[in-house]
């Protein structure tokens, strides 16, 4: 038997989250729902960087992009936040798809400063468009209701992203272990040979960078429904880089090891508050801890320690010195099949 | 030449002013092992890369299956039928071996988005055919039973049958194999001849080598082209290619020719 397999610790987590309510504070209940939301965002940088490959840096402007739409269709063109929502979402997915463009020619690190330069832009943009965006002041968006329901806005926007959440989390765990997902990974481990097999690269690129756009056009709709209001200053470089935090220490081309992640962070960041002025110097001794020590994230020690935690696609590591030579090769032991 | 399954017609490549391949012709008939052959930098696995469309020639045409793939890019061109192997291991290393076959049924499975999201009964049924016909494809080399192991785990020549398994498995019409036995032992060397074979016999798949181990370019090859600085030099049955002049003075040069002859 497998008490802690990975099914059961995922359920487990989750009627905790569902049960959490009555017994947290305003506080608590906020911490909680901040989580869900880096989940989600977690969760589609994951899908692009650890399992498609592509080094983008551009998931906190989607993320900002999300809340932007979200926030200036209710308050520019008065429409309801349940209208807003799905159509902020779907624009960050577009946004994404647009920027899957440059990712066809540019890989590594230009593909990093491509990105960079894209959220820098984006900055820009809710800084210097002040008769849409409001500026650097940024705007307040309207009180949201579940009308109909029983519950208070915080309550209910907590179950809405709980159940979001639990509902991408599902898609991409089926989605890494199909076709599609296999897809994803060839083109990460091998361009040339995944070409060779037919598999388009563009499409494949776009895809990927589609569904995390589409992630954190979610979160970001969420977010600034929670806040109650969008500033530029929440999606600038330290929000991209608390992303990328919260994949590597979770375990990159994981998408459990992206659920840890986050919830790790947070908790990290918001327990660090006591400690006014070391919250960066521990957060980013952190870092360079897993950067370091556990390259593989939190998944990986869990995958080595304890029984059915195991994932369809690994990421593994390549070996400090990769024989990329044939000569090279040669020298190793050469045997078809040791059997 | 009706049976021709791919055909280069006066091909032309050049980088920044350096000639690499001037008017190549090929004609490969379905179901052959075709040889190249050639000395280093006579331009062979450029040649690959040209039909494979990583490079795009500046003249000349390329025919698969009676269409020309000139322009098209390289997965285009593979859907159309063309496989390939690599020089080095190209497995995806954060796969299983299992998981590269599945990989290999890229062009002939359909799964969407949306269905593998949601995860739809016609996607797990198209997984469970996949996963079948990646286990048999396996079997068909003899590695069945490593199914379930990391592809990083392999041996170079185990990574190397894999490889050709993955490849096969996706149903090509012609499959381009860049020095598959490059670094292999001769009992391997052995085992890799047979495969050949029973690649050709049982799956009527046409094959083109690019090799430079001579011995298993005359055992296992039908014809054999070769070249030299670009051109076609040579093409021909094994036998004749080996005594043909032009050869021997390509790989060993003029004097050395007329030693070779002399002794």
């Amino acid at each position: 038997m497998t008490p802690f397999s990975r099914r059961n610790v995922l359920l487990a987590l989750l009627a905790a989250a569902i049960l959490l309510p009555p017994f947290a504070n305003v506080y608590q209940l906020f911490v909680a729902n901040l989580i869900v939301i880096y989940v989600l965002l977690a969760i589609g940088l994951n899908i692009l960087v650890g399992y498609a490959g592509q080094l983008a840096f551009a998931n906190a402007a989607m993320f900002g992009i999300g809340a932007y739409a979200t926030g200036l269709l209710q308050v520019q063109l008065g429409w309801s936040f349940w209208a807003a929502f799905p159509c902020g979402a779907l624009i960050a997915a577009v946004v994404g798809l647009a920027l899957s463009l440059p990712a066809l020619r540019l890989s590594g690190l230009y593909l990093a400063l491509s990105t960079l330069a894209f959220a820098q832009a984006t900055q820009w943009v809710f800084l210097h468009w002040e008769s849409v965006t409001f500026g650097a002041g940024g705007f307040k968006t309207p009180p949201l209701s579940f009308a109909p329901l029983p519950v208070d806005k915080p309550l209910g926007l907590y179950y809405l992203s709980l159940a979001l959440a639990v509902a991408l989390f599902l898609f991409a765990h089926n989605l890494v272990a199909s076709r599609v997902g296999r897809a994803f990974v060839a083109v990460r481990d091998g361009e040339v040979a995944a070409e060779s097999l037919g598999v388009d690269l563009l499409r494949t690129k776009a895809l990927a960078f589609g569904i995390s756009g589409f992630y954190a056009g979610v979160a970001g709709g969420l977010y600034s429904a929670m806040l109650n209001f969008v500033a530029p200053e929440g999606f600038d470089l330290f929000q991209m880089v608390l992303h990328k935090a919260m994949i590597v220490v979770g375990g990159l081309g994981s998408v459990v090891g992206s659920v840890l992640g986050a919830g790790v962070i947070i908790v990290l960041l918001e327990v660090l508050r006591a400690f006014k002025g070391l919250q960066e110097i521990v957060f980013g001794a952190l870092l360079v801890v897993f950067v370091l020590f556990m390259r593989g994230g939190l998944i990986a020690v869990i995958k080595r320690h304890v029984r059915g935690w195991e994932e369809p696609l690994r990421l593994v590591q390549p070996p400090p010195t990769r024989p990329e030579a044939a000569p090279a090769q040669a020298q190793a032991p050469a045997s078809v099949a040791e059997r | 030449m009706s049976a021709a399954v791919l055909s280069v017609r006066d091909l032309h490549i050049g980088f920044g002013g350096v000639k690499v391949l001037e008017g190549i012709d090929l004609e490969v008939r379905r179901g052959e092992i075709r040889g190249l052959i050639g000395p280093n930098g006579a331009g062979k696995t450029t040649l690959l890369n040209v039909i494979c469309g990583i490079h795009r020639p500046q003249q000349g045409d390329i025919v698969l299956n009676g269409t020309s793939v000139v322009g098209r890019k390289p997965s285009a061109i593979a859907r159309l039928g063309l496989g390939r192997t690599f020089q080095t291991s190209q497995l995806f290393r954060g796969m299983t071996v299992l998981e590269n076959m599945m990989t290999g049924l890229h062009r002939q499975t359909h799964t969407g988005l949306i269905s593998a999201g949601l995860d739809l009964k016609r996607r797990r049924r198209e997984e469970a055919q996949m996963e079948k016909a990646a286990l048999d494809a396996l079997a068909f080399v003899g590695m069945s039973e490593f199914a379930d192991r990391p592809a990083t785990a392999l041996s170079f020549g185990q990574q190397r049958v894999v490889e050709i398994a993955r490849t096969l498995i996706g149903e090509p019409a012609v499959v381009l194999m860049d020095e598959p036995a490059v670094g292999l032992s001769a009992n391997r060397l052995t085992e890799l001849d047979a495969l050949l074979r029973r690649i050709r016999d049982q799956k009527g798949v046409t094959l083109i080598l690019i090799e430079h181990v001579i011995r298993l370019v005359m055992d296992v090859c039908d014809q054999v082209t070769v070249l030299s600085s670009g051109r076609c030099i040579a093409d021909g049955p094994p036998e004749a290619v080996r005594n043909d002049r032009n050869v021997i003075e390509a790989y060993l040069g003029k004097e050395l020719r007329a030693r070779h002859q002399a002794s």
